[in-house]
C-alpha cells in the first residue's frame, strides 16, 4: 500500500511551518496510522533527515495522549476513535493524507505535530479534585451512591483529555472537557461540599486560558472518543447559574 | 554487602503496625524543610507525590509524557482487589494474603504479602472518597466481581477503565497539591541517571524532551516509581514510552536489581500483524469466561475457521486441563497457546495466534447475552483489526505484560542505596513469581499512597542533619558530563540501521528465549546474541537531528540502550534459578505432564544483582515462610 | 465579563426574539384573507399595537434584544476567532456538525440586513415618517396594508423577502436549540423533543414568512 502524506512540519513554537510532502511505500493495511508514521520515520532516518515529531503513548485509546487532525476530521475520519485506534485500512492505496496538529491559541505548537495542552491541567489544578487528604476516608459503603448517579458520573469521568473537542471546535472552546470533569465530581456526594467554588474557579480558568465559547455545533460530541455529550455542556450552563445563585 | 529486609518483628498481623511504631516521626515545621523527588505520575508516583505533599514535603514530580494523566496505570482494565468481605462470601486479610502468596508461587516476602492484603480495604475507601465511580448496585453499595486465581468475589471496577479512573483520581489529588505549591510537576522530563553523594542518592540528572536540555536536581531522597519494563520485547501491552532506563540507571550506580527474569506473559492479547507492528492490544482476561480456546488439529490448516468441522478443532486447553478449561490462570494459558503455535497449529497471517471462539457460547445465550457481557471489547476488536466477532473467532496471542521483576526494595520500599526508594512495578515486592489479576492497581497504589509516605520518614530523620549538597557539586558535574556523553556518542555513530530495528531484534531474541519458557542452551545462546546486538547498535545505529531539540528518536535509543543491558540480567537471571516457578518455566524443570516443578530446597530466595563493570554478582535474599507451608500449584 | 454572561446574553434576546417572530407571523397571515377584510383587519392590528402603551415598551425591549444580539454575537465570534487561531488547511467540518451550525455569523449578518430593508421598508415610514407619506384606511387607521400590498407587487422585493428568508430558517433552527441548551436545559430525552421542535419551529417561520408575499404579489 503506498500513500502521500502532506505532514505539518515545524521545528519549534517560534517558526513558521508548513505542509510538506512524503511519498510513502511499504504499507499493509493492518498498519495502525501511528504505525505508518513510525515506518515513515524510519525511511527519514535513513535518508538522514529528521523524523516527524508526533505524540503517542499506550496505542490503546486510553491515555489520551495522541491525536492529530487528519483529512480535516480529528483523529482522523471515525467518529469516536482515538489516533492510535485508526488503521490504514480506512484509507485507500494512492490516499493523500494530510495531516495537521491540533489548531487552538490556548494549544501552542512545539514541534510538528506535537502540541502542549497543559492548559488542561491549569483548569484541573482550579478544582477537578476533592479536597480530602491521605488517610481521612470514611468506610466506602457508608455513603450510598444510587447506581444511576453512579453511572452518569462515570459518563463524565471517561474522559481522556486528549483534546480533541478543542481541535475540532471552530472556537477553540474547551467547554465539553471542562463541563465533563466538573459535572464528574459535582454529582458524586463526595464532590458536593465545593460543587461551587469547583466551577466557579474552573470555569475561570477555561477562559483565563484562552478558549472559546461554547456555540453548541457539537462537533465535539461527535469526535469525542468517550463519547462525552454536549447535554455535559448544558448541565455545566445550569450548574454556572445555580453556582452564582447559592455560590 | 547482605541484604536485610528489614522485617519487623511479631506476628504477621502485627509488623505494620509495629514497624510504625518504632519509625521515627518529623514535625511538620521540619517536613518543609526536606525536599523528595518522584520520578514517574502514574498510580504509585502520583500517590506519593500527592500524600508526601499533603503530609508537608516539599516534593518534585517527574514525568515523560506532557501531562501526568497520561502515564500507563491509565491501561488496567479489570479492577483492584481489596479484601472488604462485602459480598460475604468468606473474605479476610488472611485469604487475600494466602491467594497472593500461592499465585506467586510462593517467591515473596510473606511480611510485605500481608501488607498488600491488610492495606487493600483502607484503599478502596480512599479512591471512593477521591470520586472514583467504582460500580455500584442500586442501593448504592458497591459491587464486586470475581477474578482468575481465587475463589472469592473481591475485585473493584469501574467499567473496563478501573485504571484510568484510580489515575484521574491520583492526578487529580496531584493537582491539587501543585496548586498549593507543595509539589512542583515536571512533565515533558525524563530522569536519565541518579546522583549519588556519600553513598546516598541525592539527586537527578534528567532531560527537558520539549528542548532537550539538560539539568540537574538536588534533593534529600528520590523515589522511582517508573513502571514496568517489559517493553524489553518491544511488543508487549505497555505504552510506547514505558522504560527501564531509571531503574537501569539506579542499578548501575549501586541498586540490587531482584528477580529480573520474572515477567508475565498475558494470554489473551492480539497477535502480532505485521513486522512493524510496535504493540499487542490486550483484550481483557474476562472473555476466557464465554470464549472456547482452540486451534486445528491439522497443522499449517489454511481454511477459514468455520470451514474447520468440530472434529477436526483441538480446544487444548479443556483437553489438557479439563477442571479448569479455558479458565486456567495466565501463565499456564499462555504456554499452552505457545506450545500449539511452536507445534505449527497457529492461525493467522502469521501463523501465531489461536482461535478465541464464542459461537458455542452464543448459540447457547444468545447474541444479545454476549453483547451485554463483552459489548465493548467485541467493539474494540472490530476497530482494530476490522472483523465482527460474533461472525468468527477472535484471534489471540499471548503477549508480555507485567514485571514482577524490578529493584530490590526491603520492607519500607527502599532499594539498596540509601535515600533511593522503588515503588509500584519497578520494585520487586509482593507478587512473587506471577501477580495475580487485579493485585497491580492494588500495590502499586498502596507503595505510593501508604506505605511509602509512612516509611520514608525514617530515613529523611537523619537527613535533617546532614546539609543538602549544592548543585554544583562535583558528583553533579560528573554525572551530567556522563549523560551528555552517552547522548553524545549516540548521535554520533551515524551507523546505517534505525533504533527500531534494532529493538525488533532484541525482542525476537527476548520473545524466544526470555518469556514463556525457556531452556539452558536457549538463554545461553541469547546472551551471546544480545552481547552482539549490544555492540552492532553502539557501532551501526543511526539517530538523526540534534541533542538540543525535541528528539523522539534519541528518546528511544537512549531507552533502547538500557534495554538491551537489562535483557543480558534477564537472561543471566532466568538461567541461574534451576527451576520452574510461577511465570519462570524452565524447560529442563517440569512434570511428565509438562507442569511446572518448583525447587523450594534450593530456590526459595530472591535473586538479587549487584552491577559491576558491566558484571553482575548474585546475591540471595533467602524466603522464610514462618506462617504458611509452600504448597504445589495445580489446575490439573 | 464571562463568556457565561455574554452567551446567556445572546440567547435569552434569542428566545425573546422567537416570541415576537410567532407573534408577527400570526399578524402576518391575516394578509391571507381576502382583500376586503384583510385590509381592514390588518390596518386595525397594526394601530392597536402602536397605540398600547405596554406593546410601546415591549418593542423598546425588542429594539434593545436585536441590538444585544448583534453586539455580543459580534463580540463574542470576534473572540473564538481569536481563541482559534489559524484554521486547518483541510477541514472537514461538515461529516461532525451542521452547515448552519458553523456559520451562525454569517448567517446572522444576512438576517440583520434583511432587519434593515425591512425596517426601512415600513417602520422608518409608519413610525417615523421618513420617505413617502403614508395614507389611511376607510376606517381612519393608517393604511399598512397598503405599503405591504405596493411593496410586494414588485417581485425584487417579493424575491428578497424570500430569498432572505432561507438565513432565518437556518440560523433559526440551531439557534432556538442552542438557545436553551446555554440557559442550562440538558435533560437528555427534552433535548431530543427540542431538536424537533425547533426544526419545526425554523420550517414554520420561514416558509410562513416566506411564501405570504408570494401569495400577495399573485393576489
Amino acid at each position: 500500500m503506498k500513500v502521500t502524506f502532506k505532514i505539518w512540519r515545524q521545528d519549534s513554537p517560534d517558526s513558521k511551518g508548513e505542509l510538506k510532502t512524503y511519498e510513502t511505500d511499504g504499507l499493509t493495511e493492518d498498519m495502525s496510522f501511528l504505525e505508518a508514521l513510525d515506518h515513515l520515520n524510519e525511511k527519514l532516518v535513513l535518508k538522514n533527515e529528521k523524523v516527524v515529531a508526533f505524540e503517542y503513548d499506550c496505542r490503546e485509546g486510553i491515555c489520551g495522549q495522541c491525536g492529530v487532525f487528519i483529512n480535516g476530521r480529528a483523529h482522523g475520519p471515525h467518529d469516536h476513535m482515538t489516533t492510535c485506534q485508526l488503521h490504514m485500512r480506512s484509507f485507500k492505496d494512492g490516499d493523500t493524507i494530510t495531516v495537521e496538529p491540533w489548531q487552538a491559541g490556548a494549544f501552542p505548537i512545539v514541534k510538528d505535530l506535537v502540541v502542549d495542552r497543559t492548559a488542561f491541567d491549569r483548569i484541573v489544578e482550579q478544582g477537578a479534585y476533592i479536597t480530602a487528604k491521605t488517610g481521612t476516608a470514611p468506610e466506602a459503603n457508608s455513603i450510598p451512591v444510587p447506581k444511576e448517579v453512579s453511572d452518569a458520573a462515570m459518563d463524565m469521568a471517561a474522559c481522556i483529555g486528549c483534546g480533541a473537542c478543542v481541535a475540532t471546535c471552530k472556537n477553540a472552546s474547551a467547554a465539553l472537557f471542562t463541563s465533563a470533569k466538573i459535572n464528574h465530581l459535582n454529582k458524586l456526594p463526595q464532590g458536593k461540599a465545593e460543587q461551587h467554588t469547583r466551577l466557579l474557579d474552573m470555569t475561570k480558568q477555561m477562559e483565563v486560558e484562552g478558549f472559546g465559547s461554547c456555540t453548541f455545533t457539537a462537533a465535539c460530541e461527535v469526535e469525542c472518543p468517550a463519547e462525552i455529550s454536549i447535554s455535559s455542556i448544558a448541565e455545566m450552563n445550569a450548574r454556572y447559574v445555580k453556582a452564582k445563585i447559592f455560590g | 554487602m547482605k541484604l536485610d529486609s528489614k522485617v519487623p518483628e511479631g506476628r504477621l498481623e502485627d509488623k505494620w503496625r509495629n514497624y510504625q511504631f518504632k519509625s521515627h516521626l518529623i514535625n511538620p515545621a521540619n517536613k518543609k524543610k526536606l525536599n523528595v523527588i518522584v520520578v514517574g505520575s502514574g498510580l504509585s508516583g502520583a500517590g506519593a507525590a500527592a500524600t508526601l505533599a499533603e503530609l508537608g514535603y516539599d516534593v518534585q514530580c517527574f514525568c515523560y509524557q506532557d501531562s501526568a494523566r497520561r502515564a500507563h496505570s491509565v491501561a488496567a482494565q479489570g479492577g483492584i482487589n481489596a479484601a472488604k468481605n462485602y459480598q460475604h462470601d468468606g473474605d479476610s486479610v488472611w485469604r487475600m494474603f494466602y491467594d497472593t502468596l500461592k499465585g506467586g508461587d510462593f517467591r515473596s516476602r510473606e511480611a510485605n504479602t500481608y501488607r498488600l492484603a491488610e492495606l487493600s480495604a483502607p484503599l478502596i475507601d480512599h479512591f471512593t472518597q477521591q470520586g472514583v465511580p467504582f460500580a455500584r448496585e442500586y442501593g448504592g453499595v458497591l459491587v464486586n466481581r470475581s477474578f482468575g486465581g481465587v475463589q472469592v468475589q473481591r475485585t473493584f471496577y469501574a467499567r473496563g477503565q478501573t485504571g484510568q479512573q484510580l489515575v484521574v483520581a491520583a492526578y487529580s489529588q496531584l493537582y491539587k497539591m501543585i496548586k498549593a505549591k507543595k509539589v512542583e510537576m515536571l512533565p515533558r522530563h525524563e530522569v536519565l541517571d541518579i546522583v549519588i553523594i556519600d553513598g546516598k542518592a541525592k539527586g537527578v540528572i534528567a532531560r527537558e524532551l520539549s528542548t532537550g536540555k539538560i539539568k540537574r536536581f538536588v534533593a534529600d531522597a528520590i523515589v522511582l516509581a517508573t513502571g514496568g519494563y517489559s517493553r524489553v520485547f518491544r511488543l508487549s501491552t505497555l505504552a510506547i514510552g514505558c522504560n527501564g532506563s531509571a531503574i537501569w540507571k539506579a542499578h548501575k550506580r549501586g541498586a540490587y536489581f531482584a528477580a529480573p527474569s520474572f515477567t508475565q506473559i498475558h494470554p489473551t492479547a492480539l497477535p502480532q500483524t505485521s513486522e512493524s507492528q510496535s504493540k499487542l492490544t490486550l483484550m481483557s482476561e474476562s472473555l476466557r469466561n464465554d470464549g472456547r480456546i482452540w486451534v486445528p488439529k491439522k497443522k499449517g490448516d489454511d481454511r477459514p475457521a468455520k470451514d474447520i468441522p468440530e472434529d477436526e478443532r483441538d480446544y487444548y486447553l479443556e483437553r489438557k486441563y479439563p477442571s479448569f478449561g479455558n479458565l486456567a490462570p495466565r501463565d499456564i494459558s499462555s504456554r499452552a497457546a505457545k506450545e500449539r503455535i511452536d507445534a505449527g497449529h497457529g492461525v493467522g497471517q502469521l501463523k501465531n495466534a489461536v482461535y478465541l471462539d464464542f459461537k458455542h457460547a452464543i448459540e447457547r445465550f444468545g447474541r444479545e447475552t454476549i453483547e451485554d457481557r463483552y459489548g465493548n471489547l467485541f467493539t474494540m476488536y472490530r476497530k482494530i483489526t476490522g472483523i465482527d466477532a460474533y461472525k468468527e473467532p477472535m484471534k489471540i496471542s499471548p503477549a508480555a505484560h507485567f514485571s514482577m521483576g524490578g529493584l530490590w526494595v526491603d520492607y519500607e520500599l527502599m532499594t539498596t542505596i540509601p535515600g533511593l526508594y522503588a515503588i509500584g512495578e519497578c520494585n520487586y515486592s509482593d507478587h512473587g513469581a506471577n501477580r495475580l489479576g487485579a493485585n497491580s492497581l492494588l500495590q502499586t497504589s498502596i507503595d505510593g499512597y501508604f506505605i511509602l509516605p509512612n516509611t520514608i520518614n525514617n530515613y529523611l530523620e537523619g537527613e535533617l542533619k546532614a546539609k543538602r549538597p549544592e548543585i554544583d557539586h562535583q558528583e553533579f558535574s560528573k554525572v551530567e558530563a556522563e549523560v551528555k556523553d552517552q547522548i553524545q556518542s549516540l548521535l554520533d555513530i551515524n551507523g546505517s540501521r534505525t533504533v527500531d530495528d534494532f529493538h525488533r531484534e532484541l525482542g525476537k531474541v527476548m520473545w524466544q528465549e526470555c518469556a514463556m519458557s525457556r531452556n539452558k542452551k536457549g538463554l545461553e545462546k541469547a546472551i551471546t546474541q544480545i552481547k552482539s546486538i549490544k555492540e552492532d547498535f553502539w557501532k551501526d545505529v543511526k539517530v538523526t537531528g540534534s541533542s538540543d531539540e525535541m528528539n523522539t528518536e534519541l528518546e528511544k535509543a537512549l531507552r533502547l540502550a538500557d534495554f538491551i543491558e537489562l535483557a543480558i540480567l534477564m537472561c543471566t537471571d532466568a538461567l541461574q534459578r534451576d527451576e520452574s516457578c510461577g511465570a519462570h518455566f524452565r524447560e529442563e524443570y517440569q512434570s511428565e505432564e509438562g507442569e511446572a516443578v518448583r525447587n523450594d530446597e534450593d530456590y526459595a530466595y530472591v535473586s538479587a544483582w549487584e552491577y559491576n563493570a558491566g558484571e553482575f554478582k548474585l546475591h540471595k535474599e533467602e524466603l522464610k515462610f514462618e506462617f504458611v507451608k509452600p504448597t504445589v500449584r495445580s489446575y490439573k | 465579563m464571562s463568556i457565561f454572561f455574554r452567551k446567556f446574553i445572546i440567547a435569552a434576546t434569542g428566545l425573546f426574539l422567537c416570541i415576537f417572530l410567532i407573534v408577527h407571523l400570526s399578524a402576518n397571515s391575516l394578509l391571507l384573507l381576502p382583500e376586503a377584510s384583510a385590509r381592514g383587519l390588518y390596518n386595525a392590528y397594526s394601530t392597536t399595537l402602536r397605540e398600547n402603551p405596554l406593546i410601546t415598551a415591549v418593542s423598546y425591549l425588542l429594539y434593545l434584544s436585536i441590538i444585544f444580539h448583534v453586539i455580543y454575537a459580534a463580540i463574542i465570534t470576534i473572540k473564538n476567532r481569536k481563541s482559534k487561531g489559524t484554521g486547518y488547511r483541510v477541514n472537514h467540518k461538515q461529516e461532525n456538525s451542521t452547515w448552519a451550525s458553523q456559520n451562525m455569523g454569517f448567517l446572522g449578518v444576512f438576517i440583520l440586513l434583511f432587519i434593515v430593508v425591512h425596517l426601512v421598508n415600513f417602520w422608518a415610514r409608519v413610525k417615523l415618517g421618513i420617505g413617502e407619506s403614508v395614507g389611511l384606511d376607510v376606517d381612519g387607521n393608517t393604511d399598512v396594508y397598503e405599503i405591504t400590498y405596493t411593496l410586494f407587487h414588485n417581485i425584487y422585493y417579493v424575491l428578497f423577502y424570500i430569498l432572505l428568508m432561507i438565513p432565518l430558517g437556518f440560523h433559526l433552527h440551531h439557534g432556538l436549540k442552542s438557545a436553551f441548551k446555554t440557559l442550562g436545559f440538558y435533560h437528555k430525552k427534552g433535548l431530543r423533543v427540542l431538536a424537533k421542535i425547533s426544526l419545526v419551529y425554523a420550517f414554520v417561520m420561514s416558509i410562513g414568512f416566506g411564501v405570504i408575499p408570494l401569495i400577495v404579489y399573485f393576489k
